[in-house]
């Protein structure tokens, strides 16, 4: 494939940006969880583009890959936890709306 | 050609990943999320990252958005089934078909990739070696990296223990804050 890899680095930052924005815009604690997972498919489309980059035939660049496979092993850790954390607080408020905690707020 | 393969496939990876943030349902969000990492993980493909590729559809596709998917159903959040009574009506929603046409077609890709040599055609000829080849991975992942490696492993140990201490169902008569 001929496309440069700045293209690669385009689609990441556009898909991240619609991560942020889901995660600041919605609502329900699912979605933003979702949202952050998209950020961090986002980060992984990086550091591959970055690798790729760097890659001459014959030798390649394989600090990218490396990277990537620890961010999808937190991503998996988040998504457990956060998850955990939803159907604990579903069990307390029977909603996943965030609007509906704000007993930190003061 | 690849060229055209992968704008396309962008745009349809931010389409879907805007599908992700502009749906109703959380159940309509996981679905465009799927979409989205299908996309990448072509995207990865033709970049030449073919582990990459089969990670992110294993890992991601695979485990993370069905964990996702089984949260949405235990908590009742989906309403996709609310128009549809009974499996006849559920077969003629459009979804339902589109369901159809996908499994049809990998069906007959199957069909012709195994009878290749009945129908007088030739394999294609297998991919050239991509950039992270799995010696190369693991020659990494196991020799300079291998402490990070550890640490994710202790990371993931205490992740379970994690979930299941908070999605455990309190046993009543108990106070959680007591033990």
């Amino acid at each position: 494939m001929q496309v440069p890899s700045e293209h690669l680095l385009i689609l990441a930052a556009v898909l991240f940006a619609i991560g942020v924005l889901g995660f600041l815009v919605r609502r329900n604690v699912i979605v933003v969880l979702m949202c952050v997972e998209l950020m961090l498919n986002a980060a992984n489309l990086t550091f591959l583009a970055a690798s790729r980059q760097h890659s001459i035939p014959g030798e390649p660049n394989l600090v990218g890959p490396v990277f990537a496979i620890f961010v999808i092993a937190i991503a998996a850790a988040e998504a457990a936890v956060g998850l955990a954390l939803v159907i604990a607080l579903f069990r307390l408020r029977q909603t996943t709306e965030s609007d509906a905690m704000q007993e930190m707020e003061g | 050609m690849a060229e055209v393969f992968f704008y396309a496939l962008s745009a349809l990876a931010v389409l879907f990943a805007l599908g992700v943030v502009l749906a109703k349902s959380p159940m309509m969000s996981v679905l465009n999320l799927l979409g989205s990492f299908f996309c990448l993980s072509v995207i990865y493909l033709l970049a030449g990252f073919q582990f990459m590729a089969a990670a992110q559809i294993l890992v991601y596709a695979g485990a993370i958005l069905v964990l996702f998917l089984f949260v949405i159903m235990l908590l009742n959040l989906g309403d996709i089934s609310a128009h549809s009574t009974g499996f006849l009506g559920a077969l003629r929603s459009t979804g339902a078909k589109i369901g159809v046409a996908v499994a049809v077609a990998i069906g007959l890709a199957l069909l012709i990739s195994v009878n290749l040599g009945m129908l007088g055609l030739k394999p294609a000829e297998s991919l050239p070696d991509g950039i992270d080849g799995m010696t190369g991975i693991a020659t990494e992942l196991f020799g300079r990296y291998a402490l990070p490696f550890e640490a994710v492993s202790v990371l993931l140990l205490a992740t379970m223990v994690a979930v299941v201490v908070l999605a455990k169902r309190q046993r009543p008569g108990t106070d959680a804050r007591k033990s």
